[in-house]
């Protein structure tokens, strides 16, 4: 039980990190990515093929998070465009549909070029003790790594001018521009930021078990399972919901089964929608 | 400083301002005043870029600001203080207040002299900006205008929504900033409160001006005074 919980909580903070950039998107431009995963993916197959090539594991990697950063930037410089001149409900439902589309050209690109490619980042060295349960030392570091993350954003969007300002275009656009803030350029940046977070969640899912192209699906869909408990555009809430879902998910994988996890982490969304629409941390307008 | 002509907007095509034009000087204060309905946050709005006008020209000292967006308006230094706030409501005062500087680095100097202004915003500098009530709502959208050092401060009904105590409280903030020198342009319903607060004025009805002058003049206008002051 206990390793199952941790296991858990080493997903969740995965989950958590992916949420992030989903919810922060959403919140910023009202655009929901369902490339998301698939973009996930891509940066892996670039750190594969990049290892696969001879390059050292920390240029590889390096090269992962700015092809995740680039594929953010292109979104926003291409398929999005059509996207931005719309509001409202048909704003999400086109963005909906184009990153759908994004979505399986990508992943079917790397199915016809790679259709065995994989990444798996498998670091050396016996387990570790934690609680009298053996941790693999790739999920330490995974966390480790994870956890650091989330507290660099935790900083950046609470200490820095440009970290606040991202944040008031998410709390009223309006205001945001009145005090001379370009919302579009705060979009720009956290479509380049959640590509990167999306390639840092492949890389350190990949010391924990190998991604390979067919992976993107799922990490969409617990990603945006995550970013409706966590609530849209909260950072902590994401961080929050990842980890409750994380536990819930290793433990009913292990319990019952795979897919019927994956059920009842819907159902915990749908719950949530229905119960707290704002989301675990949210407050109603 | 800022010079307002021929100038038209509405919505869907149908304007609901006519031919408007005003200027304001520096170091003025100057008040459009008008009942519900005239057109004034029209005006405004579409002054600050948030709205697209059908005709006419803003010039801002000296440069055409014409359908700019009003983030750039906001940055070259004319600051829309808007009725409905638009603060960040999740954020704390002091993080409203240091966005208010966005981008340049929060002069503390500036600061102080904020919560100077407003001794209220310094006592609840660490609260959500959204549990406040509405005059240190009002408080804090002022000062955030104020944290960008404005060339000009844009008000749009600044006592709406307040009980009347808290409206001259307003105003008496507003007639210090005036006294420190900085240029004012309000639009009021409430006309005895801007009038005893600016120098001349503009009467906008059904997106029309009808009238201007000074605020003496505009006093003395039977018009006036049966409409807005309810002198009979
Ligand atoms: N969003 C809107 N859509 C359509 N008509 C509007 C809108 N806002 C205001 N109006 C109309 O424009 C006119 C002027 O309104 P407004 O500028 O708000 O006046 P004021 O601020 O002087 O009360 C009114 O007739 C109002 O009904
Ligand atoms: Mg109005």
């Amino acid at each position: 039980m206990i390793a199952n919980i941790l296991d858990g909580i080493v997903l969740g903070l995965q989950f958590g990190l992916l949420a992030v950039g989903l919810t922060l998107v959403y919140g910023l431009g009202g655009v929901l990515n369902l490339a998301h995963g698939q973009m996930a993916v891509a940066a892996a197959m670039v750190v594969a093929l990049a290892q696969a090539a001879g390059l050292p594991i920390w240029l590889a990697a390096g090269l992962g998070l700015l092809a995740g950063g680039l594929m953010g930037l292109i979104l926003d410089l291409t398929i999005l465009r059509p996207v931005y001149r719309l509001r409202g409900e048909a704003r999400v439902l086109l963005s909906l549909l184009l990153t759908l589309g994004v979505s399986f050209t990508v992943e079917g690109f790397l199915n016809w070029r790679y259709a065995l490619g994989a990444l798996s980042l498998r670091i050396g060295g016996g387990a570790v003790e934690i609680l009298g349960v053996p941790m693999r030392r790739g999920s330490l570091a995974a966390s480790a790594i994870t956890l650091a993350t989330f507290a660099a954003l935790f900083l950046f969007f609470r200490y820095t001018s440009l970290g606040r300002a991202v944040r008031s275009v998410i709390e009223d656009q309006e205001g945001a521009r009145l005090v001379g803030i370009y919302p579009h350029r705060m979009l720009r940046l956290i479509l380049v930021l959640s590509g990167v977070l999306a390639a840092l969640v492949a890389i350190t899912r990949a010391m924990v078990t190998p991604i390979d192209v067919h992976s993107g699906l799922s990490i969409t869909t617990f990603a945006l399972i995550v970013t409706v408990v966590g609530g849209l555009g909260n950072v902590a809430g994401a961080l929050l919901a990842g980890l409750i879902l994380g536990i819930v998910n290793a433990v009913a994988a292990d319990l019952i089964g795979t897919y019927i996890s994956l059920i009842i982490l819907l159902g915990a969304a749908a719950l949530t929608i229905l119960t707290r629409p704002a989301g675990l941390l949210g407050v109603r307008e | 400083m800022l010079e307002v002509a021929g100038f038209s907007a509405g919505y869907q095509g149908n304007d609901v301002l006519h031919a408007v034009a005003f200027r304001v000087d520096a170091g003025e204060a100057v008040m459009i005043i008008g009942s519900n309905g005239a057109g004034k946050t029209t005006l405004f709005r579409a002054m600050c870029g948030l709205l697209s006008p059908s005709a006419g020209q803003v010039r801002f000292e000296g440069n055409d600001i014409t359908r700019l967006p009003a983030e750039r308006i906001a940055r070259l230094g004319l600051r829309f203080v808007s009725a409905e706030r638009h603060l960040f409501p999740r954020m704390t005062v002091q993080e409203n207040l240091l966005l208010g500087a966005y981008p340049h680095r929060p002069d503390p100097q500036t600061l102080s002299t904020v919560l100077e202004l407003f001794p209220r915003l310094a006592e609840r500098r660490r609260q959500h900006a959204g549990t406040m009530s509405g005059g240190e709502q009002q408080m804090l959208a002022v000062g955030r205008a104020l944290m960008s050092k404005p060339r000009l401060l844009v008000l749009d009904e600044p006592s709406t929504g307040l009980a009347p105590l808290l409206a001259q409280a307003t105003y008496k903030a507003l007639r210090v900033l005036r006294k420190q020198g900085l240029t004012v342009l309000v639009a009021e319903q409430q006309v005895p409160l801007a009038m005893a607060f600016s120098d001349r004025g503009y009467v906008l009805e059904n997106g029309f001006i009808r009238l201007q002058g000074t605020t003496a003049e505009l006093a003395a206008h039977p018009g006036i005074r049966s409409a807005y002051l309810g002198v009979t």
